[in-house]
């Protein structure tokens, strides 16, 4: 596979979840955002004056420091396998960092090449770089293209893997399904096995994913590295859905391979925080208050322990946010909606921006936090919305008992 | 040390201990109208990628190396700005040069004012900084006029922005304040109630009128009508340009509790006509207070508006077309209610019962915040 094994994670090469996001626009969404970008253009509040320009600054004082790994800056590379390298390092860089810079500078290079010139690697590159922008149709399109027209096992595996992935982040489990069953033939293995259950687990039968999947698990032996840390992940989150403590231990596995896989960092901080366990959150979200989902956890956090900090971390998050909201388009859409909820209880706003979310993103986190806003907005046509779709997929989550 | 030098290593020393957030890169253009100024912020980091800071190649930016690149920065900068006036491109004039910080670290942080010729104000921006480095890089663009302040974007897609956008053109000035106009007038319920009010007289049937004057009544009772309207109208605009063009102020806690106070008096003298049967005499009073009601809802909305005069006529007449609008819904209503018999004896008193009691309660409510 082109960069199964080059990469640290399988995390980051799969991303079910990517750190930073853009709202998409999809049928539906469109009304949340329109609603919510509105609520923002009418408050008056949304950006607080410049901080004064300080002029006298000292000589010797560093003012910054720059990023080792920086785009390089010497024009176009030379092959289409350079530009891939180059590509996939920046993608791999802005996933490891949660740095959306690294994503501008990526797509600069695809920018700079004529679209049918693209070859499969760099087009399965370009659906990758697109997922992470959320712009999941012109991933999909890629994606597909390669399917149709490549024979390479490689660069199958790795569209069917991804393609699958955005069907199950947008909660099309029946899409989903048989692209599992695709990987299961063209590329055998864990990756495979945890594709099925997470489907499963989302349809009605966490038990025996979980069940199975385990028993995978310890049964395979020469197991790549990559398909056991995705196991564990898998296992981690249906092991949450089944409120099994289990969960940590799953995700605590994965980080201590990778500690920068933010998005299982996240996920267990969040698994901390709604088991009571706020120090815990803190102590995983320390040092990592520059990537918005983990800022947010250890804002909520802070406040849990009435820490002094809080107001510091929450004020910060609310400049962040007021300029993410201002350019408008590079927004988690996620991390703002629950930081309106659990820090700035406002549920109004918070339900626009988790239904907005919820339009393009239905993780269980996504749908729990729908739920939470609908009910603290008191909102029971979202509710009833966010219900009937949990019934007819057949979803049930201890992470959410308000679903029913 | 100096005290000021202190004050720099102190805010030095805040940069580097706060954990920066990662966010797509931005910068900040901020635009002054009114002093044709703009300031404009750039990451340190993102400066990095067009201008060699880091000179000794040790990835960290030191004052002396910002210092040092300071002409090259400035002009690279600079030509990534064009603004515009109808008469030609606007020059930019130098005056603060330093670091400021966003959510993400430090900025540099440049403010100018903008030369265009003959003294004009600029009337658009073009900004391409940054776009061949970065596709997801945006300017964003804060533009103060007067009281208004609007924001917008500027990308790849749209590196143009039009600076007058703020205020709005003729037409949809216009449009914009008809349809306030309409809106403030259904969702004011003390105007409808008095409208109700005025109007209820017009509907009452004398039984002791033979039946061949009824055709001749309903003539004289839409004239009746057309009277207390027009005089309710024409005193309220009266008001409100007094108002909208700062010629008469009066203060808004009085005038909404003389609103609700004009309503119950109104109720009152349909019941015992104190003041007199000509209504549209009664319209006209009150209606000159109203006009100073209407005028404080215009005054929110007209902050930053350049053809104050149109914005007005708009919000008028969107009052007219609001309260034309009920009454042909609602004065046939009223008059098909008033053969019941019912109606006379038990609605109408029932009407101007509820009428009086809601007014009286926000009388009290709004003398309270005076």
């Amino acid at each position: 596979m082109m960069y199964s094994d080059r990469t640290p994670s399988h995390r980051t090469q799969t991303s079910l979840h990517p750190v930073f996001s853009l709202p998409a626009l999809r049928r539906g969404g469109a009304f949340w955002i329109g609603f919510g970008l509105l609520g923002v253009l009418c408050s008056s509040a949304v950006m607080a004056a410049p901080s004064p320009i300080q002029s006298d600054f000292d000589d010797d004082t560093v003012l910054v420091t720059l990023p080792a790994s920086a785009p390089a800056n010497d024009g176009v590379p030379s092959s289409p396998e350079a530009t891939a390298r180059e590509i996939q390092r920046l993608i791999s860089e802005a996933r490891r960092s949660g740095d959306p810079r690294f994503l501008g500078y990526a797509e600069r290079l695809f920018n700079q090449q004529a679209s049918q010139d693209l070859n499969d690697p760099l087009l399965v590159l370009r659906a990758t770089l697109a997922q992470s922008l959320h712009r999941f149709d012109a991933a999909r399109q890629d994606l597909k293209t390669v399917l149709d027209r490549s024979d390479a096992p490689a660069q199958r595996a790795q569209a069917l893997l991804t393609l699958a992935n955005i069907e199950m982040v947008q909660g099309q489990y029946d899409r989903a399904g048989p692209l599992c069953e695709q990987l299961t033939t063209e590329y055998p293995g864990l990756i495979a096995s945890s594709c099925h259950a997470q489907v499963a687990a989302r349809t009605g039968s966490a038990k025996v994913a979980y069940d199975e999947l385990a028993t995978a698990t310890r049964s395979l032996s020469n197991v790549s590295i990559q398909g056991f840390l995705w196991a564990q992940g898998t296992l981690g989150d249906i092991a949450a859905q089944l409120g099994q403590n289990s969960a940590a231990g799953h995700w605590q596995r994965v980080l201590s391979q990778d500690p920068d896989d933010l998005y299982t960092r996240a996920q267990l901080a969040d698994w901390y925080l709604q088991n009571e366990n706020p120090r815990q959150a803190l102590v995983l979200t320390e040092g990592y208050e520059a990537v918005d989902s983990l800022a947010v956890i250890r804002a909520i956090a802070l406040h849990r322990v009435n820490h002094p900090d809080a107001p510091a971390l929450a004020s910060r998050l609310r400049e962040r946010f007021d300029e993410a909201l201002w350019r408008g388009s590079m927004l988690h859409q996620r991390d703002l909606s629950r930081f309106e909820l659990d820090i700035e209880q406002r549920p109004g706003a918070a339900l626009q921006h988790a239904m907005a979310n919820w339009a393009s993103q239905r993780e269980p986190l996504d749908t729990r936090l729908a739920l939470r806003a609908a009910l603290a907005a008191q909102d029971k046509a979202a509710l009833g919305r966010l219900q009937e779709w949990l019934k007819q997929q057949n979803q049930t989550d201890a992470r959410y008992p308000e679903a029913s | 040390m100096s005290a000021k030098k202190l004050l720099a290593v102190l805010i030095m020393a805040a940069f580097a201990s706060t954990a920066f957030a990662h966010k797509a890169s931005d910068s900040f253009l901020y635009v002054d109208m009114d002093a044709s100024g703009i300031r404009f912020d750039i990451a340190l980091r993102d400066l990095a990628l067009l201008v060699p800071l880091d000179a000794n190649g040790d990835q960290r930016i030191t004052g002396q190396e910002l210092r040092a690149q300071r002409t090259l920065a400035t002009q690279t900068v600079e030509n990534a700005i064009t603004l515009t006036s109808e008469q030609g491109a606007c020059k930019l004039r130098g005056q603060a040069w330093g670091l400021s910080s966003h959510s993400d670290g430090p900025y540099l942080a440049t403010q100018y004012r903008i030369d265009c010729p003959n003294g004009e104000l600029p009337e658009q921006i073009e900004y391409t900084l940054l776009f061949d480095q970065d596709s997801l890089h945006r300017g964003l663009v804060e533009i103060t006029a007067g009281e208004t302040r609007s924001l917008t974007v500027l990308s790849p897609d749209k590196p143009v922005v039009d600076l007058t956008g703020g205020a709005m053109g003729a037409w949809s000035t216009f449009g914009t304040f008809l349809y306030e106009g309409i809106v403030h007038l259904l969702i004011g319920l003390d105007h409808m109630l008095f409208l109700l009010v005025l109007v209820l007289p017009a509907t009452l049937i004398n039984r002791r009128q033979s039946n061949q004057d009824s055709t001749r009544s309903l003539k004289s009772r839409l004239l009746q009508l057309a009277g207390i309207v027009t005089a309710f109208t024409v005193a309220h605009s009266i008001t409100l340009a007094l108002s909208a063009l700062n010629i008469v102020r009066l203060p808004i806690a009085w005038v909404e509790t003389v609103i609700a106070l004009s309503i119950a008096v109104a109720a009152l003298n349909v019941v015992w006509p104190f003041l007199g049967r000509k209504t549209w005499k009664l319209a006209f009073a009150f209606g000159l207070i109203h006009g100073f009601g209407f005028a404080s809802v215009l005054g929110d909305l007209t902050g930053g508006v350049s053809n104050l005069a149109l914005a007005l006529a708009g919000f008028n007449l969107g009052v007219e077309v609001g309260q034309l609008g009920l009454l042909i819904i609602g004065f046939p209503l009223l008059y098909a209610m008033a053969h019941v018999r019912a109606y006379q004896r038990f609605i109408v008193p029932l009407i101007l019962m509820g009428v009086g009691i809601v007014s009286l309660m926000w009388v009290a409510e709004r003398a309270g915040a005076i």
